[in-house]
């Protein structure tokens, strides 16, 4: 009984604290190696995004406030991929998480210079829709846009487009098989394992295979999102970047 | 005379019960599984041969046991008179009818909050003497159990989970000790190796990985970082009775990738110590990465096996380390005989006649990231492996590939993370797998079973000429033991982290293996 009501008042004192290690070097240096282990297999070793959202933009997707910060860290984001650390973190180490994440924080102000408007015209005419969801419309074969603005970088969503190849987000990596017959069919990895081989292609069909059925399977480095150097340059680059710089799961966006 | 009589019956209804005796020749006695590796030598080779490369195809699930747990098993199984003993994580176990997969009895024990390891919660399995069962519960404690009941008898707090150790390996019986690891390296802990009274749970003995100032191999520590040096213990070592050693490897050093504050060879770390049994003392140790800076632990088991080695009849200890080397030593002397890679490698170019590695210069992790081969987890990290007399190949899994190493400067806090930083993957360079098997002769890799993606799961070998295995997507497979050919695979529908044993009863021969979070009973169908 007496713990319970301890832990309710440590609770609440936590809830109503400011991060006791805000401005303090030495925690955010500790907290900074926790990052690299529990945090950077999704968000970069460097904050700067991968699987999960770059926090390095200093935008939060869940809340904006440290205790909003604690929270995400503490219990994860439900319909998300982002797990909870309550249990492996105490109370102090995820305070000091919440301070490493608010030190690299480095908002990107850089205004896009182009017109969401246009660019938004160009998403259209490329179709991009045939791969990818914007506020639940659009394909499935690639990752949902409907958040993008907020969650990468400027620069990523550039190098995202002219160079797909560089880096293919976690989970749209690409298998090539070939069947005994000859057949030969790119998809997204669903799942290869030593012993089958689950992929959909670009028209969101299903194939599946025992690896015996295959002459060959591999993954491959290419993205199946095809580049748009040579297509989307100048001012028109710049408003396709304008466009998703808008997508950040508003409404108005939408 | 009729009490007598029934006496007499009541007595030949009980079991037999597990002696040090029993445990010496476990090899014998193909019908159970009586510790983490069968034998003392750790050769987790099962001589039934009633499944074979001939029917193995046919092998089909005849009972499965969900134990409901979200955490995967990872565990080897013990099987005695017609009971399986099972190991789940976060503190949970199970007593299994060994014919129907029915519960006996279920143990669970809450893991206080604050605990914490480097990887999750797992137990590998349990030890057994007389009719007491022995685990360690993650919070760093041993506790022995009733075995038909589950019921605790004794727990012996083996370290302070709040200093940031855990505990999580299968503990092993020599005579009437109980002998554990424990883990801990990441947090900066400075480990050891205990035996404990399999009667009333009091130690009998400790030996420090780390040791002190003023001990032999103290030296190679500098100031007071020998307080921090992790060498944790975290894998069951082996017995060799007739030498009266225990063999037991050791992990990193603390903090695993920031080497700069502990310079020199950061003795026990990444090294197999062979101790006296009854004492605790040093023998002999053989480290296999000095100052390592990749986390290249040396749990892995140290297996036992007397081989040609340059046409000399040698009682050695093998080990297929996590730096990418396979090494056999001489385990009377600890003298070393030879290494040879098993995967890439680019941070040695070779082992010296000395047993040291020759380094190749700038393969240290930095601030910004550099790569080395092989990565984090090795080469073959901490999954069970297996010595085939009758094929006289040794089989371990292997993940195959390089990691980006980083080191960051990292303050120690007492429980808290001390690591110095981390790893990542190598762009357009996914790690595979494979499953190797080598000659542990003169270390000739006589076949490789290539997989996608890194392996996780122990390898059991039969008197049928199989190896089974396992992988993280779930499959369950057997392959030909003599030229690496899957001949079985069976989808089992969880990643598969334990190791396969084999089993009799009532005359027929059974694999068994976990996969997620349940136990996998495999047997051909009835003719």
């Amino acid at each position: 009984m007496s713990r319970a009501i301890l832990a309710l008042l440590v609770c609440g004192v936590a809830s109503a604290q400011d991060n006791p290690f805000r401005d303090s070097a030495e925690d955010i240096d500790v907290a900074r190696g926790a990052f690299r282990i529990y945090c950077s297999p999704c968000h970069g070793i460097g904050a700067q995004g991968g699987r999960g959202p770059d926090l390095t933009l200093g935008v939060y997707t869940a809340g904006e406030t440290d205790r909003d910060l604690y929270e995400v860290i503490a219990d994860g984001v439900t319909g998300s991929e982002m797990p909870g650390y309550g249990e492996r973190m105490n109370s102090d180490s995820i305070w000091r998480m919440v301070a490493y994440v608010r030190s690299v924080a480095n908002p990107d102000t850089t205004p896009a210079s182009g017109s969401a408007d246009a660019g938004r015209r160009l998403y259209a005419e490329n179709g991009c829709a045939g791969c990818h969801q914007v506020a639940g419309d659009g394909g499935r074969l690639g990752p949902e846009l409907t958040r993008i603005g907020r969650s990468r970088s400027l620069d990523y969503l550039r190098e995202a487009l002219v160079a797909p190849d560089d880096e293919i987000t976690a989970g749209y990596r690409t298998v090539e098989v070939i069947t005994l017959a000859g057949e030969k069919i790119a998809g997204v990895e669903k799942s290869l394992t030593n012993f089958s081989a689950v992929l959909m292609d670009a028209g969101e069909k299903l194939h599946s295979f025992d690896r015996t059925e295959l002459s060959s399977s591999e993954r491959t480095t290419r993205s199946l999102m095809p580049s748009y150097e040579a297509s989307l340059t100048g001012a028109r680059l710049d408003d396709m970047l304008a466009y998703l710089r808008s997508l950040r799961g508003e409404k108005e966006s939408e | 005379m009729k009490p007598f009589l029934c006496l007499l019956v009541v007595a030949s209804a009980l079991p037999a019960q597990i002696s040090f005796d029993t445990l010496k020749d476990a090899q014998q006695d193909a019908g159970s599984w009586l510790g983490y590796g069968k034998n003392y030598a750790g050769w987790r080779h099962s001589a039934l041969t009633q499944i074979n490369r001939e029917n193995v195809a046919r092998l089909t699930p005849q009972w499965v046991y969900q134990t409901g747990s979200s955490g995967r098993l990872q565990a080897t199984p013990l099987v005695h008179d017609g009971v399986m003993y099972l190991t789940g994580p976060s503190n949970t176990a199970f007593a299994l009818d060994l014919k129907t997969g029915a519960e006996i009895w279920r143990y669970a024990r809450k893991v206080p909050p604050g605990a914490q390891g480097c990887c999750s919660d797992p137990n590998r399995g349990f030890a057994m003497l007389g009719d007491r069962l022995f685990k360690v519960n993650f919070e760093g404690t041993l506790v022995a159990l009733d075995s038909k009941t589950g019921r605790e008898i004794w727990e012996t707090e083996i370290a302070d989970y709040r200093q940031g150790f855990s505990a999580t390996n299968a503990p092993l019986i020599v005579k009437d000790m109980v002998i554990t690891g424990i883990a801990g390296a990441e947090f900066g802990t400075r480990d050891f190796i205990d035996a404990y009274s399999a009667e009333t749970g009091e130690r009998v003995w400790r030996f420090w990985t780390i040791p002190e100032p003023g001990q032999p191999g103290g030296d190679t520590w500098e100031g007071d970082t020998w307080k921090r040096g992790g060498g944790s213990s975290w894998i069951t070592g082996t017995y060799d009775p007739e030498l009266n050693l225990v063999y037991w490897g050791t992990g990193n050093p603390g903090p695993d990738m920031d080497g700069d504050v502990r310079p020199g060879d950061n003795l026990y770390t990444c090294s197999v110590v062979a101790l006296d049994a009854d004492t605790g003392e040093l023998r002999w140790h053989f480290q296999f990465t000095p100052h390592d800076v990749h986390d290249w632990d040396a749990v892995a088991d140290p297996v036992l096996v007397d081989v040609m080695v340059d046409g000399k009849q040698t009682k050695a200890v093998i080990q297929a380390n996590r730096n990418g080397f396979f090494y056999a030593l001489d385990r009377v002397s600890g003298k070393f005989l030879f290494a040879r890679p098993y995967t890439e490698i680019s941070w040695a170019d070779g082992i010296g006649m000395d047993g040291r590695p020759i380094l190749i210069p700038g393969r240290e992790p930095t601030e910004e990231g550099n790569e080395a081969c092989p990565g984090l987890g090795g080469g073959h990290n901490w999954q069970a492996t297996s010595f085939s007399p009758e094929t006289g190949l040794y089989y371990f899994q292997t993940t195959d590939g390089c990691h980006i190493y980083y080191k960051t400067r990292q303050g120690y806090i007492e429980g808290q993370w001390y690591q110095g930083s981390t790893v990542s993957g190598v762009p357009h360079q996914p790690q595979t797998g494979s499953i190797v098997a080598i000659d542990p002769g003169n270390g000739d890799i006589r076949w490789r079973f290539e997989m996608v993606s890194t392996p996780s799961a122990g390898i059991l070998s039969t008197g049928g000429k199989l190896v089974f295995s396992g992988d993280p997507q779930g499959y369950v497979f057997a392959l030909d033991a003599e030229s690496g050919e899957a001949l079985w695979r069976f989808p089992a529908g969880g990643s598969v982290r334990g190791s396969p044993i084999s089993y009799e009863l009532e005359g027929k021969q059974y694999v068994a293996t976990a996969a997620g979070g349940s136990m996998f009973v495999f047997g051909l169908p009835e003719e």
